[in-house]
């Protein structure tokens, strides 16, 4: 292992970046999933900014209670602190919570990274909301005018509006989708607003990401047996409805379904069509005018042929080099290694590894705000 | 315990009804009937010379001598069409067209005394156009929504139908009109003098309309149309050459496509548009075709060089009416802006003519002017000039049509908003505001509705009136001041589809509402008599079809002889309290006055028929010819009382001494009562439990507790809540018990006096 460390600093050599840790994670008996996440979101680096910067300044309370945002923090915290530049760390307690609190998560059996990543991000709002609830509350008991902490926009000031909390968690992975629905008689649009953490999509064979984003937001018609109770018109009616993005998230989570249940087998099937993910995306299918670029910077990859096996690997990008994060193992790659992640445009392919969860930041100006 | 139930049972009353019931669930049938034919009644407040929703097509038939006067007709989200006699003063309603059962999408005058509808029904239905309203035949080989027809100038006997599912159909009018003989070789359904005959079909499928009436649509064996099939989307928009041998078409595929209406093959298929095609003219040669579209533009097409030679960016939002001068070269349009402009087709000049105050859905020209129909209940005619369009320009105003979409919208964003030639109509017909807005009220029996003016009403359905017009008063506020603290099944349901309120009838849902006699005023009858809403509802109904199939009514013998009573029978009724006063009638047959429908402003049935597909008539012009075209159950009601088991009409519950309470216990097991059951009657049920069993129970000397001389002052309570005694079982359940297990309900001695 520290061979393996030292390979990679001579790989880098003068260019390793100052201040920066190449650690693995120690694989618990099937937690690859749960490691090449946590790798993909320890170098998403405004996340591990804030989550760093929010738990030294909440230290204080946080410590009374072990949940899964301290867990994070701890993990993360121990790989930045680390005097040695690579290594391994087992991120031993951060699992056992998972596992503690999640029973899904609880076996050895091989486990959806999507879901991990998804069920991760939903808890850590979870707990910001509530921390940010409880000291509300606090403050308004003592009737404090004391700034609220972890940076959260009070612009109402007496509290009782209950809108939703926008975390800092919000702020790097949530976007917003307008689901538009037109009546084809009053041509009378209706539009209602849903926010997510990640967008799940479809794919074909020899795709793009970028065709497949064109699908999640394509025109579909709501007719026959199906129609559209329009209110202007006061009776059913033909309607087309489509998604858009209306707001692009700092973050954009690219959840590949590569996984489908096929009703004739009667079970999961992975598909491993090939689906390019160009390492700077443009989203067209914005409510805005502007389209929104963003950079590709971690790729949590699927290893295996089927669902319910195999193996999760991540690919990162920091300081603009790549690397392959295997469990214990970290090394260098070139930029080009990154298309074999693609998938294979043949069924039965030797190649079983595949692009599944795609990390973009966006990188546009005038949009930092 | 056994003596107080003796006494119950002899009292012959409520009280008996409340009766243990087994603690182990009911052995309700779990089995689920198939799904029953619906009955639904449109209501109505005017009289029948108005529309009441959106006109959604016109029809002008011109006569070529000068002094017979044009006359005009227009097809309505109301489901009706009307005939207007046109004249100096205006227009006059001379016939309704009332058959369809949804709204009329489209019509057109086929050889000036046939007039065609197409409905949301999924039919396309011939008319005589200068008859009191007469279908003579129904077309059901459309399986969507029917929303345009085509028809040809010099080709009286063809008609195109276009349609939802991308279905197009070509007809040949007289050969869909011709008697039928053998009743098997048809997919049409002859009907004569509005009432149409039963005839057997061959095979049938169901189709879904909006209002949830399954209609049945005929698989024709003997006339078939020619289908134009090729669409793989709806079609929003059709029409003809004058000879009819070309049919264009258009809708959400956004190309237009030309077929040969003689085979129904395809010709070609033009693209250009970007969104819906909403509206489409050829010229009488058929060398030309304008397409108005959801994309704002208008275009001219080609068809000799099958290409768009022209596109106009007139309108700043979607293009749904189109109407051109008699030589083709100016053309009229209107859209969603609320906008109509005359355009030179050639010289790309286009002129704003007036502004209307809702989206313009057709255009019909007429001598001098053009009618312009909305999605308003009103039409109204606007001086065209379209014999001599260029007398308009000559005024000046005018604008250079652009040919990039939304060009206009950018001049008019940028403050260049034309000026209207014209600032009124010379003709207005006017409608009725149609009803967008309805809430069911608490006690099932009043609706209140808002309508396209902002008025506010409350209706009575069980007798179809407007009973309280608050005039333009908020919605919500009304509402929220009728609301009222009781707990009626949902016996009925309704929309306002129709611009009126349609109340849909279902069985067995619809019995489900019971009411004292008492509380509805209907008097001779015992204390604690019950009505079924539902039921009464329907007799009211019916009450005209009743009184004339009365000859074929076997009678029979009065339940319980009570004698009806004219007093109750309002004025309006007379055909009924002769029926009455003959003796003829049994008793349970009369009409409530609380369920008599109006004569003078009667609402429509509308259902489907045994055979031929469902359909709409008021409810004075129902005769014996409908015997077997209402559903099985309406009639198993009115007829022989029998209706399908209830489960809903009871309320179980427990009855217990309130926590602390001195008083002694009762009863333990459950008890069931109506749903309706006062709690006054609990408060006696408990009062003659208490008296009866002290009076037979010696045993308890207890000095506090005296034999009561007076009956014992009790209250009920449900959750630590005193009940008023005028509620019901269901009403407490609904709002104070708040919880789906048994209901229960406490009593105590109210102390003091």
């Amino acid at each position: 292992m520290g061979a393996a460390g030292s390979k990679l600093e001579k790989a880098l050599g003068d260019q390793f970046p100052e201040g920066e840790r190449y650690f693995g994670l120690e694989n618990f008996g099937n937690t690859c999933y749960c490691n090449s996440v946590l790798q993909a979101l320890y170098f998403c680096v405004p996340f591990r900014e804030q989550l760093l910067e929010y738990y030294s300044s909440n230290k204080s309370f946080t410590d009374a209670e072990e949940n899964l945002l301290t867990c994070l923090a701890d993990l993360f915290t121990q790989i930045t602190s680390q005097k040695k530049k690579t290594g391994v760390i087992a991120p031993k307690r951060f699992v056992q919570r998972l596992k503690k609190q999640n029973e899904i998560f609880r076996s050895y059996m091989h486990q959806d990274a999507h879901e991990f990543l998804n069920y991760l991000l939903n808890e850590l709002v979870d707990i910001l909301e509530k921390e940010s609830r409880a000291v509300k509350s606090d403050l308004e008991s003592s009737s404090s005018s004391e700034q609220i902490p972890n940076g959260l926009n009070t612009s109402h000031t007496n509290g009782h509006i209950k809108e939703p909390l926008v975390t800092w968690v919000h702020k790097n992975f949530q976007g917003i989708l307008t689901n538009e629905t037109r009546c084809l008689r009053c041509e009378t649009v209706t539009a209602r607003d849903e926010t997510f953490l990640d967008l799940s999509i479809d794919i074909e064979q020899n795709s793009s990401i970028t065709s497949c984003l064109k699908n999640f937001s394509s025109t579909e018609t709501l007719n026959a047996e199906d129609k559209f109770f329009c209110d202007k018109c006061c009776s059913l009616q033909e309607a087309q409805k489509r998604m858009k993005i209306k707001k692009p998230p700092q973050i954009l989570v690219i959840h590949l379904k590569r996984f489908k249940y096929i009703e004739q087998l009667g079970r999961y099937k992975k598909l491993s069509y090939r689906v390019v993910f160009p390492l700077e995306l443009k989203l067209t299918n914005t409510v805005e005018d502007t389209d929104a670029e963003y950079s590709l910077f971690a790729v949590v990859v699927h290893v295996g042929s089927g669902p319910n096996h195999g193996h999760y690997v991540s690919l990162v990008k920091s300081h603009n080099h790549w690397l392959f994060f295997d469990d214990e193992n970290v090394e260098m790659i070139d930029e080009s290694a990154v298309q074999t992640f693609f998938g294979s445009a043949q069924e039965y392919s030797s190649n079983t590894d595949h692009g599944y969860i795609l990390f973009y930041e966006r990188v546009d100006v005038g949009s930092a705000s | 315990m056994g003596k107080m139930e003796v006494r119950g049972e002899r009292k012959a009353d409520e009280l008996s009804a409340m009766h243990r019931v087994a603690s182990a669930g009911n052995t309700s049938n779990s089995s689920r009937p198939r799904k029953e034919k619906r009955l639904t009644y449109v209501l109505n407040d005017s009289d029948n010379t108005k529309h009441c929703g959106g006109v959604n097509c016109l029809a002008v038939l011109k006569h070529s001598e000068p002094n017979n006067r044009s006359q005009l007709f227009t097809g309505s989200r109301d489901g009706t069409l009307k005939r207007w006699e046109l004249s100096e003063e205006g227009a006059t309603c001379s016939s309704t067209f009332e058959s369809h059962i949804d709204w009329v999408n489209d019509a057109v005058l086929v050889g000036g005394n046939t007039l065609v509808s197409c409905s949301s029904d999924t039919t396309v239905k011939i008319w005589d156009s200068f008859s009191d309203g007469t279908c003579t035949r129904t077309l059901s080989q459309h399986t969507d929504y029917v929303t345009c027809l085509a028809s040809a100038e010099n080709n009286s006997n063809i008609v195109a139908s276009g349609g939802l599912g991308g279905e197009v159909f070509i007809w040949d009018v007289e050969a869909a009109l011709v008697p039928v003989t053998n009743s098997s070789e048809t997919g049409v359904s002859d009907s004569s003098n509005g009432s149409e005959k039963s005839m057997a079909v061959t095979s049938l499928r169901a189709v879904s309309s909006s209002n949830g009436i399954t209609s049945l649509a005929n698989q024709p064996q003997g006339y078939v149309p020619i289908s134009a099939k090729g669409h793989k989307e709806s079609v929003y928009a059709l029409s003809m050459n004058d000879t009819g041998t070309i049919l264009v078409s258009g809708g959400t595929e956004k190309a237009v496509r030309v077929w040969d209406s003689r085979s129904g093959s395809k010709m070609m298929k033009l693209r250009g548009h970007t969104d819906n095609i909403r509206a489409l003219l050829l010229d009488s040669t058929g060398r030309f075709c304008l397409s108005g579209s959801s994309d704002s533009m208008i275009r001219l097409w080609d068809l000799g060089q099958q290409r768009c030679v022209h596109s106009y960016a007139v309108h700043t939002d979607s293009v749904w009416a189109l109407a051109t001068t008699p030589t083709f070269s100016h053309v009229y349009s209107g859209g969603r802006d609320l906008s109509l402009y005359l355009t030179d087709l050639s010289t790309r000049e286009s002129l704003l003519l007036c502004t209307k105050e809702q989206p313009i859905q057709q255009l019909a020209l007429d001598d001098d002017g053009i009618w312009i129909a909305t999605t308003d209940s009103s039409v109204d005619r606007w001086p065209s000039e379209h014999l001599n369009p260029e007398k308009l320009f000559q005024r000046g105003g005018s604008f250079l049509a652009g040919n990039l979409s939304f060009s206009r919208a950018r001049a008019s964003l940028e403050g260049s908003t034309p000026v209207p030639v014209y600032r009124a109509p010379n003709v207005t017909i006017d409608g009725i505001p149609g009803i967008i807005q309805h809430e069911i009220l608490n006690n099932r029996r009043h609706v209140l509705t808002k309508d396209n003016s902002g008025s506010v009403k409350l209706w009575e359905i069980t007798k179809g009136v407007v009973i309280q017009d608050y005039g333009q008063v908020s919605f919500e506020e009304k509402k929220e001041e009728l609301f009222e603290m009781v707990s009626i099944p949902a016996w009925f349901t309704a929309d306002t589809r129709l611009g009126s309120l349609s109340i849909h009838l279902d069985t067995p849902q619809c019995f489900s509402a019971e009411m004292y006699s008492a509380d509805l005023s209907i008097t001779q009858k015992a204390e604690d008599d019950k009505i079924n809403l539902g039921r009464e509802t329907l007799k009211g109904l019916l009450a005209y079809y009743l009184s004339k199939k009365k000859h074929r009514f076997v009678p029979q013998p009065s339940v319980n002889g009570d004698i009806p009573s004219n007093k109750d029978i309002s004025s309006k009724n007379i055909t009924l309290s002769k029926a009455e006063v003959d003796g003829n009638v049994q008793q349970d047959s009369r009409i409530h006055p609380p369920f008599q429908f109006s004569s003078t402003f009667p609402p429509s049935i509308i259902t489907e028929g045994s055979q031929n597909g469902p359909w709409r008539k008021k409810i004075t012009d129902l005769n014996k010819s409908e015997d077997e075209d209402f559903p099985r159950w309406v009639l198993d009601s009115v007829l022989h009382n029998r209706m399908p088991p209830r489960e809903h009409t009871k309320c179980s519950f427990y009855l217990h001494p309130f926590e602390g309470s001195t008083a002694q216990i009762l009863t333990q097991g459950k008890l069931s009562a109506p749903r309706i059951l006062r709690i006054h009657k609990v408060v006696n049920y408990v009062v003659e439990k208490m008296v009866l069993d002290k009076s037979s129970d010696t045993l308890i000397s207890d000095g506090t507790l005296k034999p009561w001389k007076l009956k014992p002052s009790i209250e009920i309570l449900c959750n630590n809540q005193v009940l008023a005694p005028e509620m019901s079982l269901a009403t407490v359940r609904t709002y104070i018990w708040k919880k789906s297990e048994d209901l229960v309900l406490n009593y105590r001695i109210v102390s003091g006096k």
